[in-house]
């Protein structure tokens, strides 16, 4: 009888175990198909008229897929090859570049989101919680205002800004040690004269079109990245993400609250410093190429904890995928719905995002615990 | 046996578990050595220079009112809170000497409200207990299965492995929580009201798991309890606190009477000796300033309201 109720037990969490996994795979698999379709796409339609075959007769150019120094000239910065064609100039220094920042911009912002979620304890937080987003964005409109001469290191002060943003929330936290709800106090601290003293820039701008790439910096936009983008992301994103997986496991812990981490033997401030430099540089990597795209790291958290469950682990790897297909998929929305105007990427995800959350609202009961 | 283990004063009792118990007390696991506690916020501690001494293998229950400083001195013996003063050791050795995760092997703490994320699952939950096992890189150590299929069985959760803990009712979830603390499979073992808010029935679950921790695997349960009877049947020693200072300590049937009730919690009570320990049926509040004078202070209070109403 028992080995009855034993052999049971080992079924159901059999069963319980490839359940996990099954619906793991499927946000994968359906992220792969969506980033799939996307990529089709972004690669066949634009502004400039290539025949589909012409499109991805230059992707799939051996030409260029086997060669040295178009490789070199894409992830090096070295000068393109002379005998690049223009549909390959099309395809392959503006279509492709654009799929790929936004492959890594979707990843950085949902995995740093989910990780955001932990450690503030909220599912409403978003990379974007803690100050990072201000800091970059007030570094962004003093540099258009007044230090044009640095325009071509927006990428890198932008992040800068936004790292030194998040220490000053962290400062402003803290007493003793800080907590979750601090924290995000302190983000709205920061976050609110951040803004003040940033929308202010913008009436000592009188240029338009710096007013222009200013709104669309500040709306996130894929507009006109290259390889320039990737070669600026590419290290820091996989610095970042491997870091995260790295400490899923500490995640996990700090996801149980402070007073059981600490019993469990973490030193938890250290600890949560640590996990939200990671998120940080995450985002800034995501900031410095796209700008502050909202809501791909506040619903693709939220949606993949809803198929997946909570083991960090999972939830990580399921934004992993879930992010690019997601901001991917907005950016076809961004370059070809009113095409030749091509919005920046961030209203289609706040388009996206909005009804989204109705939709939990008025499904869920206990909308913002995690 | 019992001459001096029992004292109605803070002081003298302090000396009652350690020294003088030779023949049944095992050697005490946990000391608190003059201990003085308290929280960065408030100026004066809360607990001020206590001495305690937690037998090993042993289950010893903290009672005492509201805000007379259990779960302060719980984290006081967890080094939750860093001691103003005084020491606490664990097996002779300074707690807060030890590295965190060797911390976390030894002693366990399960505090008194614990929130867990909703969608992860019961056997997620156990297996983080075995958080201070692993290394930084470690993903999973050795013994983790089995720590945690025991953890799982002794807390009586098997039926509840693969529901999602948002999922789950107070009681189960105070079980869960339990197995968690279990798989962290430590020596000594502290536990916060493990019992408040529970039905019946989930009470004795909880308090047949510190049994059974106690009888099968030598654990050191240290738990405060708010309902005195629970705390005379199943602890070996019961710790009176009041006011931040240890009232008294010693077996359940000397420390649970009539005039310490009175004296630690300010009520009447009776203590009726029955098979399975003192039971304590509460019979009055003392009011020690105005005594018997209770009714009518709410006379005057009505007198008070209806004026107010007239106006």
């Amino acid at each position: 009888m028992v080995e009855l109720f034993d052999r049971l037990a080992d079924r159901r969490a059999a069963a319980s175990h490839w359940y996990a996994s099954s619906t793991l795979a499927g946000v994968t698999l359906g992220s792969i198909a969506v980033l799939v379709g996307a990529t089709l796409l972004q690669v066949s339609f634009g502004a400039f008229p290539l025949t589909l075959g012409d499109a991805w007769g230059a992707v799939f150019d051996p030409r260029i897929l086997f060669s040295f120094e178009a490789w070199r000239a894409f992830l090096l910065g070295a000068d393109n090859p002379e005998w690049f064609t223009q549909q390959q100039h099309i395809v392959w220094n503006i279509r492709l570049p654009r799929i790929l920042v936004g492959v890594l911009v979707g990843a950085n912002l949902a995995v740093s989101g989910a990780i955001f979620q932990i450690i503030t304890r909220n599912e409403l937080a978003s990379p974007y919680i803690l100050g990072v987003s201000d800091g970059a964005g007030l570094v962004v409109l003093v540099v258009l205002t007044a230090f044009s001469e640095f325009l071509p290191f927006i990428p890198v002060l932008a992040a800068i800004g936004g790292g030194a943003a998040f220490l000053l929330v962290y400062v402003i936290a803290w007493k003793n040690g800080t907590s979750p709800v601090r924290l995000v106090l302190a983000g709205v601290i920061v976050g609110t004269v951040f803004g003040s003293v940033q929308r202010a820039l913008f009436f000592f701008i009188d240029d338009l079109s710096t007013v222009m790439s200013a709104q669309a910096w500040l709306s996130g936009s894929l507009l006109n990245t290259d390889w320039g983008e990737v070669r600026i992301a590419l290290p820091f994103t996989v610095l970042a993400l491997t870091l995260a997986f790295v400490v899923t496991k500490e995640l996990d812990v700090l996801a149980l609250g402070e007073e059981t981490a600490d019993s469990l033997g973490m030193p938890v401030e250290k600890m949560r410093f640590a996990v939200a430099g990671i998120a940080v540089l995450s985002t800034a990597a995501a900031i410095s190429v796209a700008g502050l795209i909202g809501f791909v790291g506040l619903i693709v958290p939220h949606m993949v904890r809803n198929i997946v469950g909570g083991d960090s682990r999972r939830l990580l790897l399921g934004c992993l995928f879930l992010g690019p297909a997601l901001l991917v998929g907005a950016d076809v929305g961004a370059r070809l719905a009113l095409s030749p105007i091509q919005l920046p990427v961030g209203i289609i995800t706040g388009l996206v995002g909005g009804p989204y959350f109705l939709y939990l609202m008025r499904k869920t009961e206990n909308l913002g615990e995690v | 046996m019992g001459e001096n283990r029992m004292s109605g004063e803070s002081g003298s009792s302090n000396e009652s578990m350690g020294d003088g118990a030779d023949e049944l007390r095992s050697q005490p696991i946990l000391n608190a050595d003059e201990l003085v506690v308290g929280y960065p916020s408030i100026d004066e501690p809360v607990i001020d220079g206590q001495t305690l001494a937690v037998p090993a293998g042993e289950v010893t229950a903290l009672i005492g009112p509201n805000g007379s400083g259990k779960s302060t001195l719980l984290k006081g013996l967890a080094n939750r809170l860093e001691p103003d003063d005084g020491r606490v050791l664990l097996d002779g050795q300074r707690v807060d000497s030890f590295e965190s995760k060797e911390l976390a092997r030894k002693l366990g703490r399960l505090s008194q409200q614990n929130t867990a994320p909703d969608t992860i699952t019961v056997e997620e939950l156990v297996k983080r207990g075995r958080y201070p096992h692993r290394g930084f890189f470690e993903s999973q150590a050795d013994g983790d299965g089995d720590a945690v299929d025991e953890a799982i069985a002794m807390a009586g959760v098997k039926h509840l492995r693969d529901r999602e803990v948002g999922t789950l009712s107070g009681g189960q979830t105070q079980l869960v929580w339990i197995a968690m603390a279990l798989a962290q499979d430590t020596d000594v073992l502290l536990l916060d009201e493990p019992t408040t808010f529970l039905d019946p029935r989930h009470q004795l679950e909880v308090m047949r798991v510190v049994e059974t921790l106690r009888d099968e695997s030598e654990t050191t349960v240290v738990l405060v309890l708010h309902d005195i009877s629970q705390a005379a049947r199943y602890a070996d020693s019961v710790v009176a606190l009041k006011q931040g200072s240890i009232h008294a300590s010693g077996p359940p049937e000397v420390v649970v009477t009539e005039d310490l009730l009175a004296d630690v919690f300010d009520i009447d009570a009776k203590v009726i000796e029955t098979e399975h320990g003192p039971v304590m049926v509460p019979l009055n509040p003392i009011d020690a300033n105005h005594p018997s004078q209770t009714g009518e202070t709410e006379v005057l209070q009505r007198g008070d309201s209806s004026r107010n109403g007239q106006e």
